[in-house]
């Protein structure tokens, strides 16, 4: 019985937790602007979320290294500093997306100003990371932020033509009014979207938060490839709201408020609440995971010791990073920024960067010296490969792309 | 000297010829007592013919999966040798910058560069 509510919880965390501001943001514009038509980039991205979480998961189960570790042990301090870079300070810029994303959720609620809101919203992270258990703040954010299941059932009561959604879904083609480069640079965006490096570096540190042994592995390969594509449905959900409503009359999404007008236009004030409950839990949530990832690569690459196992005291460059980290992201958006405007340089920037972080946790997920029988087999490792060539060619067409573009124009 | 002075650093050997790049170097616990660890140290430099750039650690056992990746990795640094750092000369601490060059003893000797099985 014990075990059952660990993999039904461990199921819901990974279904909430799935979609951040990035989700939620690309979703809806590329939902607004092409319809159904680059849902085809939602299933690719979650099956390699699926892909990567679970090699790391399991590298960090087995070996007790957590993704930076291995980073920097393969790829050596040069080619692993310069990831270190790429990595923190993507990871960085997502932090700042979420923290805006909870301002913006707060001012839906509340109708106060967002820019009064962002001050608190970091104060609440770094409090929550400072005070709060690590299996705690998991799992409530995680189950909170099932509540944007709404979206599903906005898009139900709000009638589509389901014939018309279903056909721009397997016959994807460019809506007239959009350029083809423009349908690629949303397409990478969705993708960085789906696969944002903080998730693995999240999940495999979270591995060793957990202590987890080879024996866990079951249960966390049951968490990504039942939860994961299950949030997956929810992104898809998000764009098909957007698709109904904003599509057909040709409006632009530039705010958290449109992205919410399906469901309060759905099913009034009860729905809007929920999923204004649902938003401030996924990126609240998120903010956390990216906060604690940029502490977790720090330590991981210089060797410090890290992790909420740790009380602070004795984590303090750890704690620190993060710290800096939630300070630079509020101050940055206290500059006035868009964080709708932040968050769709982030999913693409997530996309960059991407190739460094997978290619050491491939190479060691075959490593027999770290994972015994626990290597991975031929299935994976042909997808694994598969993975690899789209993630490099993902990550070399954006920035061409969002030049060619004017980042989506 | 850091290891960032010895990672990528030209390898030659006595007469002058370039014998490859350092992409490893290899350690070994068996100095004294450091703390719960023995203190490392330096075995040897892993040098690469063509390329600086990291091997993956394929060159340490004989895993050939990915069978693609493991293949092209394989290739790219095709001839890597391991040398004792006994083999090695002692840098000549005046001519910095820039990086040193590593230069090797006439009579140095080529290690295979995986890890003896257990």
């Amino acid at each position: 019985m014990k075990k059952i509510f660990a993999v039904a919880l461990g199921v819901l965390t990974a279904i909430g937790g799935f979609v951040d501001i990035g989700d939620l943001v690309t979703n809806a514009v590329v939902g607004a602007r092409f319809g159904m038509s680059l849902v085809w980039v939602v299933v690719v991205g979650v099956v390699g979320i699926c892909l990567f979480a679970q090699m790391s998961g399991r590298v960090a189960a087995v070996s007790g290294r957590a993704t930076f570790e291995i980073i920097r042990e393969r790829l050596g301090p040069r080619v692993g500093g310069a990831n270190l870079v790429a990595s923190f300070l993507v990871t960085v810029l997502t932090l700042t997306a979420e923290i805006g994303g909870i301002a913006l959720a707060l001012e839906l609620a509340s109708s106060v100003e967002r820019r009064l809101w962002i001050p608190f919203a970091g104060l609440a992270v770094w409090l929550v990371l400072w005070r709060v258990k690590f299996s705690v703040l998991e799992n409530v954010a995680g189950l909170l932020g099932l509540t944007l299941v709404v979206f599903a059932v906005a898009l139900f009561q709000l009638g589509p033509d389901w014939g018309e959604l279903v056909d721009q879904a397997v016959h994807p083609r460019v809506v007239e009014g959009e350029g083809v480069p423009t349908y690629w640079y949303y397409a990478i965006a969705l993708f960085g979207a789906a696969m944002t490096p903080y998730e693995v570096f999240f999940f495999s540190s979270g591995a060793r938060e957990e202590k987890w042994t080879a024996k866990d592995i079951k249960q966390s390969r049951v968490n990504v490839v039942v939860g994961f594509p299950l949030g997956g449905l929810l992104s898809i959900a998000i764009a098909g709201c957007a698709a109904v409503v904003f599509l057909p009359r040709a409006i632009d999404v530039t705010s958290l408020s449109q992205i919410t007008l399906p469901v309060a236009m759905a099913g009034g004030k009860l729905l809007l609440a929920l999923v204004i409950l649902g938003i401030v839990a996924a990126t609240f949530g998120a903010a956390l995971e990216t906060a604690l990832s940029t502490g977790y690569t720090l330590a991981q690459y210089f060797g410090w010791s890290w992790g909420k196992f740790h009380r602070p005291a004795q984590a303090t460059r750890f704690h620190t990073a993060m710290l800096v980290a939630v300070l630079v992201g509020t101050l940055v958006l206290l500059t006035n920024v868009d964080p709708i405007a932040v968050t769709e340089y982030s999913v693409v920037f997530s996309a960059i960067a991407l190739p460094l972080t997978y290619l050491p946790i491939l190479v060691v997920a075959n490593d027999r010296e770290y994972m015994g029988e626990h290597v991975n087999g031929r299935t994976t490792n042909a997808l694994g490969l598969v993975y690899l060539v789209i993630i490099v060619a993902a990550s070399l067409a954006a920035i061409p792309l969002m030049i060619a573009t004017g980042a989506g124009g | 000297m850091l290891l960032s002075d010895l990672l990528d650093a030209p390898v030659h050997d006595a007469d002058g010829r370039a014998l490859g790049f350092v992409v490893d170097v290899r350690l070994v616990l068996d100095g004294p007592l450091d703390g719960v660890l023995a203190a490392p140290r330096l075995h040897g430099l892993l040098v690469s013919p063509r390329t600086g750039s990291s091997f993956l650690g394929y060159e340490r056992t004989d895993e050939n999966s990915p069978a693609l990746l493991a293949r092209w990795l394989r290739h790219r640094h095709r001839g890597t040798f391991l040398v004792l750092w006994d083999d090695v000369l002692p840098p000549d601490e005046t001519h910095t910058p820039p990086a040193p060059t590593i230069t090797l003893r006439h009579d140095y000797r080529r290690w295979s560069p995986a890890l003896p099985q257990h």
